[in-house]
């Protein structure tokens, strides 16, 4: 990455590239780096399952988290106080149909379909959805100022503990 | 009005409708023709309900109101006998109960002393309560009685919920020692309901704004009901469960309404919604919700540890064969049940004994003290002394 890159110039080759980097680092649940691909202002959301399209500070998302909420949410599953992720889940990030929607100033809209594979205690759950990224640029390379995971799921069942990252 | 929600509850779907007069009215979706589901979305608006199978087509007050090509009906066949099955229904503060039971006791009387918990939230408003769009849906796989202990469990606070209490320090809370404050109460309600309440345990982090927003309103809530009540409504968290399978939990930054449905031995279906006062700025609300959030449902930092709890009693509850019981006995001679003992869970437990066994449940423990009430307008003392059923 160069020190002038600019949102504009971003082919979807470079998104997709950024994308496979940051579901590996999710599936080695390297998180602590995972949260450095974030924004200072970066958003973190994933919808009420019944209201995917609702402003999330007025609905009952399942999460809502700024940064700091997001620090935190690092934090503990690092710990083997988490109890939903002692041990680790095993998962697996399938990213796939990237898509550049929109770009202006210096964001860029990226859309993207998910599968994410989840295996603990011999239950196996995937749960299905898209990403709507806004990415932007920085001497450090592209970052993540806005994360919104809609859930295909409308009933989390067997899906009820999301307690890793999507 | 003819607005519509269909909620699943065990393997029944069931229409809750406003009908154009505004009330709300309770069906069974099923046609009464050949069965069929008459309403197939899950919310929307519609005044009538028909079916696809054949057409037969109801009003959204559950009558039949229209047969294609009925003439070939006898004239023993009778449109009136034939509208939405209408369970028996009664509505309390806005919470709506249904039961299949002929011999149900009316719902005031069921409710028993939950009435008062329930008050504690419907009058944190007075322009009532309103829940904020947006739904939990998820399953856990465990009995759902696991989930009725643990919504009322205090003593599992810190042990399973430590995370969530070092995220609140390391952005600035210092939650209240409860030593400072005491253990708090476990009480029975009777019926099987039952209480958990403490003193509140620190809010989180607020702005200047909401802090003067919740002072106001605080200041307000005494003027109409004086420092006692407000104390006990704003002040106290109270994890109410509701027999046979409800919980609503007021942790003063949020209200959970939570219910639960079997869908197998250990597999359970689980609801939550989010209540807050309709007269709250928006501000307030956004602050309400963020923190809900963060707490409560399958992605919130506390909810999903319970649920891996309870997944994880009911793995161990394998070898019942040689391990027959759970000790629920904690505080079984206490004069003060405190809220991190469990009274409260030997109260359902006992109720769901009676229901399955017909041995009749002993109560246990002090009533719940309603002293707050007494403290105020003349209306409130009425209240509190002319109603109240100790079953």
């Amino acid at each position: 990455m160069t020190s002038v890159l600019h949102p504009s110039t971003l082919t979807r080759t470079d998104v997709e590239d950024f994308l496979y980097h940051e579901a590996a680092l999710l599936d080695e649940w390297r998180l602590e780096e995972w949260l450095d691909l974030f924004t200072i202002d970066c958003v973190y959301e994933i919808p009420a399952p019944d209201r995917p399209d609702d402003d999330p500070a007025m609905s009952f998302s399942l999460i809502h988290d700024h940064r700091p909420m997001l620090e935190q949410r690092v934090i503990r599953l690092t710990k083997p106080t988490a109890h939903a992720e002692f041990p680790h889940s095993r998962t697996r990030h399938l990213v796939t149909n990237v898509r550049i929607v929109g770009s202006q100033d210096d964001e860029l809209k990226v859309a993207a379909n998910f599968a994410v594979f989840r295996m603990r205690n011999g239950v196996e759950v995937t749960y299905v959805g898209r990403y709507e990224y806004v990415l932007t640029a920085s001497a450090e390379g592209i970052k993540i100022r806005h994360r919104k995971v809609i859930l295909d799921q409308e009933v989390l069942d067997p899906h009820g503990k999301i307690s890793i990252i999507l | 009005m003819n607005a519509l929600n269909h909620i699943r509850q065990l393997d029944y779907t069931v229409i809750y409708a406003r009908d154009k007069k505004g009330d709300i009215q309770v069906m069974l979706n099923s046609c009464r023709h050949r069965g069929a589901e008459v309403c197939r979305e899950r919310t929307g608006n519609r005044k009538v309900f028909t079916c696809f199978y054949h057409g037969w087509a109801y009003s959204n007050a559950g009558k039949l109101i229209s047969v294609p090509d009925g003439d070939s009906y006898s004239s023993g066949f009778d449109r009136a006998e034939h509208g939405l099955f209408m369970p028996r229904t009664e509505t309390y503060r806005g919470f709506t109960y249904l039961t299949y039971s002929a011999d149900a006791p009316p719902l005031t009387t069921f409710l028993a002393d939950a009435r008062y918990l329930i008050d504690l939230v419907a009058d944190q408003s007075t322009d009532g309560m309103q829940i904020v769009r947006g739904t939990h849906n998820y399953s856990m796989r465990a009995n759902w009685k696991l989930l009725m202990e643990n919504s009322c469990d205090g003593y599992h606070g810190f042990t399973v919920h430590q995370t969530y209490f070092e995220m609140m320090m390391n952005l600035g809370v210092t939650p209240g020692l409860v030593a400072d404050q005491g253990n708090g109460n476990g009480r029975e309600l009777g019926n099987g309901h039952a209480v958990v309440e403490s003193p509140e345990l620190g809010m989180p982090l607020m702005s200047e704004d909401i802090l003067a927003t919740t002072t106001q309103r605080r200041a307000e809530t005494v003027a109409r009901l004086g420092e006692a009540h407000a104390k006990r409504m704003l002040n106290t968290t109270r994890n109410l469960i509701l027999f046979p399978n409800m919980a609503l939990i007021d942790l003063n930054f949020g209200i959970q309404v939570r219910t639960m449905y079997p869908t197998a031995p250990d597999r359970t279906e689980i609801t939550g919604w989010q209540l807050m006062p309709k007269d709250a700025p928006d501000s307030l609300k956004a602050y309400r919700i963020d923190n809900a959030l963060t707490f409560w449902g399958p992605a919130g930092l506390a909810t999903p540890d319970d649920v891996e709890g309870l997944e994880q009693c009911q793995r161990g509850f394998a070898s019942m064969r040689e391990i027959e019981w759970s000790d629920i006995s904690r505080g079984m001679k206490s004069e003060h049940p405190t809220a991190v003992e469990e009274l409260q869970m030997r109260a359902f437990w006992r109720q769901w004994n009676e229901c399955i066994t017909g041995e009749e449940a002993v109560p246990e423990g002090p009533r719940y003290d309603t002293t707050y009430l007494n403290a105020t307008a003349p209306d409130a003392v009425l209240q509190a002394t002319g109603t109240g059923s100790d079953s």
